[in-house]
């Protein structure tokens, strides 16, 4: 008979209605025995107690439902953002204010460079930053030979030294949208869209598919992930090649990886050969990795001014965004995809996505009945109730964007959709009210993944400059840990494994230093994640 | 090093970019094409021609090759510039909804790539309801403007496609006329002798000259903004007053003016479509505007 062993912790928040709080919880062969006090498990033979979680509070395995893989690697690269972060490893890099914060930090890390390697950051943004655009002339303070690239933190922009621009043969004589020119005629170093963009990045080997698939960048990413106490994240868009498929196996497959990814499949192409080819990776799920959906994109971003949104449009007067799939593709994509039992996460930021989207799963399920088909609305940012209630009608889940509340509030009031539609963006209230399953995410690395913090969002609805955005759309907080835990599970078609302190799932758990019901809603991001436990083996930091 | 030639081909859903994709692999240009293709749904070749085929790649025993591009276009881009032998030209098949000049723009951009243009391909039956579709009527409009050449299917005899006019600025062709897409987009307008011998009926016509002045470069870009309608490429070097020299590179509305790497010729070549522009006319253009400076 396999060894039983007794967790002890200080509390344990299960999330399963049954026992909802406990203080020892049973695990055998990976899986959770029983729940309840320190004899839970002495009925199915002989435990050993395991005393090392017992100054701890234990909650379900945290579930991170929109994030990609690069959130890991990319820490590969020096971090040059506004916002204090926390990289794999735990050190915590401060955030830079101003362009001689973001050289001198450049500067100190070019110090310890190999000769011949180039110089690349990630994260800045301008936005956050007021005076001086930062161009080729800060970065040649840096250095006037090696080349230096600073992607932004949309990865549609980056800025580079003299050395780089060089490399790529730009100068004054370039004549490339995406180049940028200063009064001077000369390139300022800043180049916008993939584009302008490409010539540096193969020239300095900058390969977003490398940082989303090698082997080290899966480690950091499981690193990421323990930080913030997820046991199960997704890889929303991944190209999932054969071999790079073999890697991730092989890699999230040794006994110590202490993390389940559930990529989902970039849409592209046509419906049936994409549904093949997701039905085909699904029979190579593994316990760790868990493949057959796939992610479409619909729309743009909403700060980008790309989303597709309805009446009245933008703020200021900007042209209706793009869409990334046409109308037509959309349907028939779903339509495809349903009509074949494929689950679809789908991209959807402004309203008139969010409705298109609605309308065409709802035509797909005229064709093909598949009742807990479980497709899930990503982002859907701008939804209404009205929205929410035809989702609810159909079956649909939603995983809202929490994060943007805090990151990128200010400026939806200001600059984007007004302060209206702000103040109903990411409508978790709404949305629960309906009666949907309902994720929050942090789209990392867009913004850190951190369900904690996504949780706080949700419950506070705080923009950066303190402002609350649309009081009543805010959630309790035994609600927004049920969308850190049951809710995302739910929206991954797990919620039978994982997701609460349940007996038969999966002994999944995130480590905490404080019980975040006897917190203040206010503190819920400040609680300490000291690890997590996957499968019954503890991973602390 | 000279950049290899892309093309980028755009179009709406269902305009019929992959049948004109079929056309030419199958093409007899002499040329070896690579194509990269959103998917190979609609890729269909005649069973001689194929020489290869799986998941990702078709190879043509014409020496073309066709592939799969997946949900990164510039990963597939790098790809393409790093195989070896290098193609003579490449071609990538735009998605039914990109901006294509986003595309294309890595050829000005990439110094191992150059610019040959945009094709757009227009549903002409479709093109006017598709316009005022208030979802995607200005994603489709904005692929004519950004064209380079717009090429229509769909349409009998010579009528016109109704509301193209209006978004169109540059050479409209049939898409049954592929020998005229492959003279004027995939064929190198200083090959010479043009026109070939073994096309008794060609559709373009050729011109060069050699320039011996100093020219001044503003003027040549303006000049060469307003050449004769129908002149779609020109290609060649020029001497600045100074005497330094630069390249000219002109596809439809794209021009490019770049320092020379090396010395060479100041000559200027040219390649037009023989229905709509003459030798003569070229001429009559080019000595009104390439007085000294």
């Amino acid at each position: 008979m396999s060894d039983i062993t007794v967790f002890e912790a200080k509390s344990i928040v299960t999330m399963d209605l049954t026992v909802p709080e406990a203080t020892h919880v049973a695990v055998r062969d990976g899986r959770i025995l029983a729940v309840g006090g320190a004899g839970c498990g002495d009925a199915w033979g002989h435990v050993t107690h395991d005393a090392s979680l017992s100054g701890t509070v234990l909650m379900p395995g945290l579930v991170e439902g929109h994030a990609h893989m690069m959130a890991g690697a990319i820490w590969d690269y020096a971090y040059t953002g506004y916002h204090d972060r926390i990289d794999p490893e735990g050190r915590m890099w401060g955030g830079l204010s101003s362009l001689d914060a973001v050289v001198a930090r450049l500067a100190e890390i070019e110090a310890t460079l190999p000769p011949d390697a180039p110089l690349i950051g990630w994260g800045f943004d301008p936005i956050f930053l007021p005076g001086d655009r930062l161009s080729r002339a800060h970065l040649d303070q840096v250095s006037t030979t090696r080349p230096i690239a600073i992607l932004f933190s949309n990865f549609h922009l980056m800025c580079v030294n003299s050395a780089a621009l060089e490399l790529a043969q730009y100068s004054a004589a370039t004549n490339v949208e995406g180049v940028v020119k200063g009064a001077d005629g000369a390139p300022t170093g800043e180049l916008q869209e993939m584009a302008a963009m490409f010539p540096i990045m193969r020239r300095l080997g900058i390969d977003f598919r490398a940082l989303s698939q090698r082997e080290s960048a899966i480690r950091s990413y499981a690193h990421v992930a323990t930080r913030a106490g997820v046991t199960t994240v997704t890889d929303l868009f991944s190209q999932l090649e054969d071999e790079d498929l073999d890697v991730m196996l092989a890699v999230t497959g040794e006994e110590d990886f202490p993390l389940r990814i559930v990529p989902a499949l970039a849409a592209s192409g046509d419906p049936v050969a994409l549904a093949d080819r997701a039905l085909k990776l699904k029979a190579r799920s593994t316990d760790k990795v868990r493949l057959g959906a796939v992610k479409l994109m619909t729309d743009g971003s909403i700060q980008g001014w790309t989303a597709r949104v309805k009446w009245p449009g933008y703020v200021g007067g900007q042209p209706n965004g793009i869409w990334n799939m046409a109308p037509d593709q959309i349907r028939s994509t779903c339509a495809g995809l349903h009509a074949a039992g494929v689950q679809m996460h789908i991209h959807v930021n402004g309203d008139e996505a969010s409705e298109i989207v609605i309308d065409a799963l709802s035509e797909a399920m005229q064709v093909a009945s598949w009742p807990d088909h479980g497709h899930v609305l990503q982002h859907g940012q701008m939804m209404d109730d009205a929205q929410f209630r035809r989702c609810a009608d159909i079956g649909i889940s939603v995983n809202l964007f929490a994060n943007h509340l805090w990151y990128f509030g200010d400026q939806h009031v200001a600059l984007t959709i007004g302060e209206d539609r702000a103040n109903r963006m990411d409508a978790v209230r709404s949305a629960l009210d309906a009666g949907l399953t309902v994720g929050i995410h942090s789209d990392a690395p867009v913004t850190p993944m951190g369900p904690l913090f996504t949780a706080w969002c949700a419950v506070n609805r705080q923009t950066m400059s303190g402002k609350v955005l649309g009081e009543a759309q805010r959630i309790s907080v035994p609600e927004a840990l049920y969308a850190i835990t049951l809710g995302a599970a739910r929206t991954l078609k797990l919620d039978d494994e994982i997701g609460s302190i349940s007996v038969g799932k999966r002994a999944d758990f995130a480590v905490l230093g404080a019980n975040p019901l006897h917190v203040a809603p206010e503190a819920l991001k400040d609680i300490s994640i000291l690890g997590t436990v996957l499968g019954g083996k503890v991973c602390l930091l | 090093m000279t950049g290899l030639p892309m093309t980028v081909i755009s179009g709406y859903l269902g305009a019929g970019k992959t049948t004109l994709i079929n056309r030419l692999l199958a093409a007899d240009h002499g040329l070896k094409l690579m194509i990269l293709v959103n998917d190979f749904g609609a890729i269909n070749i005649d069973e001689g021609l194929l020489a290869s085929k799986d998941e990702d790649t078709i190879a043509l025993t014409n020496g073309c090759v066709c592939c799969t591009m997946g949900a990164d276009l510039f990963l597939a881009l790098a790809d393409a510039l790093d195989r070896s032998p290098r193609p003579d030209h490449l071609i990538v098949e735009a998605s039914g909804v990109s901006d294509p000049a986003r595309i294309a723009n890595a050829a000005l951009a990439e110094p191992d790539l150059r610019y040959a243009g945009i094709v757009t391909v227009v549903d002409g039956p479709q093109y006017e309801g598709l316009g005022a579709d208030p979802l995607i009527g200005p994603q489709v409009r904005d692929q004519v403007k950004k064209a380079d050449l717009i090429v229509v299917t769909k349409m009998t005899g010579d009528a016109q496609v109704p509301g193209l006019a209006e978004d169109a600025r540059v050479e409209v062709l049939d898409a049954d006329d592929t020998r005229a897409l492959v003279d004027l987009v995939f064929a190198d307008p200083s090959a010479a002798p043009l026109p070939s011998s073994d096309m008794p009926h060609p559709s373009y016509i050729g011109w060069s000259c050699q320039v011996s002045t100093g020219i001044d470069l503003e003027a040549l870009r303006e000049g060469l903004t307003h050449r004769p309608a129908g002149l779609f490429r020109v290609k060649g070097s020029v001497a600045d007053p100074s005497g330094a020299i630069w390249d000219v590179q002109v596809v439809g509305h794209q021009i490019e003016i770049t320092p020379a790497t090396d010395a060479r010729d100041t000559t200027l070549v040219g390649i037009g479509l023989s229905e709509r522009v003459s030798t003569d006319e070229i001429d009559h253009w080019w000595s009104r505007m390439s007085l000294p400076a």
